[in-house]
């Protein structure tokens, strides 16, 4: 694009554009005036902490290297059957777990957390590295990322004999670019809110059993849509004892090359291809009791803190997603030439732009409020964040769409692969119903307590 | 030839036994879409059947056949309909060529049945509705030059790839083309244009996609006289926005059933889901988007040239979104399994989603509409 200025609008050296006449204020008014007009992701990069800045920077190195040129391909592949790999995802998972996108919420020696991002909230340091990665592909992204899920448990219910014993092992395979994937299973065949509501989860007849044995625990039952659980070398499966309802939710530490264990199959989705969802079955399969984590009948806690940290990093997903949206949108409207001149030149072109980066900055202003205090994720922010960015992060794609019109529909353009992707946001980690009523559940200690005012 | 309302609901009923039983079997894997030959052979019974136009000049009760009555349009609405019901892509390659047929008619030229299982329709530029500027065309309004260069760009067919989405061995397409300040319909066989097939499109999974640009002898132009070419486009343009919103408005009744279907057997929470405020909101929503579409749908059961075109693309740009909300309603009652290919609801979303992108999108509609009714300098 050549031309000095946007139709409707000054060039910036005309007398009535205030810009450059802002240099010209007292050094007083240039403090308070004055402005650099950076690139927005230059602009939020600045305002990170130096060293969560580097990582968001070598993130987005890492996408645009890696996952960019591999996110077309992957989404029309065929479908794979349970338990192969795409050649190209497999090199992917190799090479991020090289260079320790798989390990990255311990510190070293035990992970690649850097020692200098110790210092912030690691769910602040995930949802910089999500965002990027959702931005270049979803599938890829959740292939990276639902590890990390399944990782979680060990580091929440575990102690520090539990994450050296189970953790460090995942992470230095990982690092040798041997990837150990660790998959989340707690959704059962009729049973996905369930599993991630309170109240319906005290209605709720378990699916996978536990039943105690000689050293251990026998599992039998299903679990299903387990992302990444087709390619998991272990698995953290939640199960209730064997003649007790959800209240005795355990969670085991299962080796999914163990007999007993099955890949039944994998889903073909709508979108985020290149990650598998499996159904995972359990018969008489043997888990040892040291391989419980967390304790009996702690599962069901474990559970929701495990949810509570990972919601806020699924909202950075909305954020990757509506910002791909948004790149690609505004990416087409300087290159599409209508009636002679670019799209980005008509008002209503510059309406519809104007808003979807409004929204999705907004979106991740409350991702990173919410993130950079998460040491601790409250249920009630944590479900906000999700169930709001990724409603409107699919609004953002929609509006993409809008915008190419007729191209919009065409798989070269992007658009519509990031819609199909987002779209799986706002059904999984509980769907954007259940992550309204969890934030009420959260709160209602709050709302109902006599005599004191409640403050939004 | 007329059709009165109550013998068009008779035909209808039978319309939609068609289409729940002979298309809803052979498109019951969501997942693996019609290939070409079977796509053919229904369009075949649907053409024996009467639902679409038979062979000559019209005469018939099938598809796009009796615009000029009420009768006839609601039976043509009532078809896509259905038919959308079952298979929002079948029902794409039927609808535009059968209005491929009418088009034929309107400009006097010959069209057999054959050509039916080979001729599409485009009936817009390579981008959008042309902002305000096709809308004050049709109306006949003074062009400024901006207008005028803005509309000969818009459909000028060599400068620019248009997509069109159609079943694959398509031969023949219909697109309109700007000569010498009139739209001109092209009826362009596919040698004599470059076309490249696309990668798979975001939905209509039965059709394909392809980025189609006319060679520099790409012949066969029709040029109406002034008053036709303004009438015939715009009744075009009607006609296939009517028909994308009758369509849409069939996904998203099969959609909605088969939600009411999942909330009546899912339990959560201990009950079926249909109990929970939630989901029930959410099949509200599908209800009161299908009750907005059929209402304006009921609207346009008229004589085509009855109908304004203004009207038609506000239609279009208010209730087809709603119709989208709708169709991702259906995937979020299912939940999880809403996602999935073999369950059919992601697919209705996708289908939906295409039939607002194409012919313009309904976000230039806006423009449209305000070229249609503005006031300009």
């Amino acid at each position: 694009m050549t031309a000095s200025h946007l139709s409707g609008h000054l060039p910036a050296d005309h007398a009535l554009s205030p810009a450059w006449q802002f240099k010209r204020f007292p050094a007083i008014g240039r403090m308070l005036a004055d402005y650099p007009a950076r690139d927005l992701w230059d602009t939020d990069f600045a305002r990170l902490p130096a060293p969560l800045a580097r990582q968001r920077l070598r993130a987005r190195e890492f996408a645009e290297r890696y996952l960019v040129p591999a996110a077309a391909e992957l989404d029309l592949a065929p479908h794979a059957a349970a338990g192969t790999c795409h050649p190209l995802a497999r090199s992917i998972l190799a090479e991020a777990g090289r260079q320790g996108w798989l390990s990255y919420f311990l510190p070293r020696p035990l992970g690649s957390m850097a020692w200098r991002t110790l210092p912030y909230a690691p769910i602040w340091q995930s949802t910089l590295i999500v965002e990027e990665f959702s931005r270049a592909c979803g599938g890829l992204m959740l292939l990276l990322s639902a590890h990390h899920l399944g990782v979680m448990p060990l580091v929440l219910g575990g102690d520090l004999g539990t994450i050296l014993r189970f953790v460090a092992p995942v992470y230095r395979a990982c690092e040798r670019g041997d990837p150990h994937l660790v998959a989340f299973a707690i959704t059962e065949p009729g049973a996905g809110s369930d599993a991630e509501d309170g109240h319906g989860a005290s209605l709720y007849h378990p699916g996978v059993i536990a039943t105690p044995t000689k050293g251990g625990y026998l599992l039998n039952g299903r679990k299903c849509y387990i992302s990444g659980g087709d390619l998991a070398k272990t698995a953290t499966v939640f199960a209730a004892l064997q003649g007790e309802g959800m209240d005795s939710w355990t969670c085991f530490y299962v080796d999914c090359t163990a007999p007993g264990f099955r890949v039944a199959r994998t889903e073909l989705k709508m979108g985020m291809r290149a990650s598998g969802a499996a159904d995972l079955e359990f018969t008489d399969m043997f888990v040892p009791t040291d391989r419980i984590i967390g304790g009996l009948r702690n599962g069901w806690a474990l559970n929701r803190a495990t949810l509570n940290a990972s919601r806020i990093p699924v909202a950075s997903m909305a954020v990757g997603f509506a910002r791909a949206a948004t790149e690609t949108a505004v990416e087409f409207a300087r290159r599409y030439l209508l009636g002679g001149k670019a799209l980005i030149h008509y008002q209503d072109v510059q309406l519809h732009l104007a808003t979807m980066v409004a929204e999705t900055r907004a979106m991740r202003s409350l991702v990173w409020q919410e993130a950079r205090h998460a040491w601790r994720p409250r249920q009630l922010d944590a479900s906000l964040c999700k169930f709001h960015a990724t409603d409107r992060a699919q609004h953002v794609c929609e509006m993409a769409m809008d915008l190419l019109a007729d191209h919009g529909v065409q798989h070269e353009q992007r658009v519509e692969k990031i819609f199909r992707d987002v779209r799986l946001t706002r059904i999984f980690e509980g769907t954007n119903q259940i992550n309204r009523l969890s934030m009420m559940e959260d709160w209602q200690g709050q709302l109902l307590a006599p005599d004191r005012p409640v403050g939004v | 030839m007329y059709i009165e309302a109550d013998d068009a609901k008779l035909l209808l009923a039978e319309v939609g036994r068609f289409a729940r039983e002979r298309i809803g079997s052979a498109v019951a894997r969501p997942e693996t879409p019609v290939d070409v030959f079977v796509l053919d052979a229904l369009t075949r019974e649907a053409r024996e059947l009467g639902i679409l136009p038979q062979e000559g000049a019209g005469g018939g009760f099938g598809l796009w056949e009796g615009t000029d009555d009420a009768g006839g349009m609601a039976l043509s609405l009532g078809i896509l309909a259905h038919v959308g019901y079952a298979n929002a892509g079948i029902a794409v390659a039927w609808h535009r060529s059968a209005l491929a047929r009418w088009l034929s008619a309107a400009l006097g030229a010959p069209f057999d049945a054959e050509d039916l299982h080979a001729t599409t329709l485009v009936p817009t530029g390579h981008f959008g509705l042309a902002r305000t500027a096709a809308a004050r065309w049709i109306k006949s309004a003074d062009q400024s030059d901006e207008e005028v260069a803005l509309l000969a760009d818009w459909l000028d067919r060599t400068a620019h790839t248009t997509t069109v989405i159609a079943p694959s061995p398509w031969s023949t397409l219909f697109w309109p083309v700007w000569r010498d300040g009139l739209i001109a319909w092209q009826r362009a066989d596919r040698s004599q244009l470059t076309v490249t097939r696309l990668d798979a499109q975001h939905g209509l999974d039965e059709l394909a996609a392809f980025a189609v640009r006319a060679g520099a002898g790409a012949s066969g132009t029709a040029t109406p006289d002034a008053g036709a070419s303004r009438a015939i486009f715009g009744q075009v343009l009607a006609l296939d926005m009517i028909g994308l919103l009758a369509i849409a408005t069939g996904a998203v009744t099969r959609g909605h059933e088969m939600a009411r279907d999942f909330a009546a057997l899912r339990t959560q929470g201990g009950v079926v889901i249909a109990r929970h405020p939630a989901v029930q909101q959410m099949l509200s929503e599908i209800e009161i988007a299908r009750r907005q579409a059929e209402a304006a749908l009921d609207g346009f059961a008229k004589p085509i040239g009855d109908i304004d075109i203004g009207t038609v693309a506000a239609a279009r740009a208010g209730t087809h979104p709603l119709l989208c909300h709708a169709a991702n309603q259906v995937v979020q009652i299912h939940g999880g399994i809403g996602y999935m290919r073999d369950a059919g609801a992601e697919k209705i979303v996708r289908d939906v989603n295409m039939l607002k992108l194409m012919t313009g999108g309904t976000r230039e509609a806006h423009a449209f509409v305000a070229g249609w009714t503005g006031t300009f300098a």
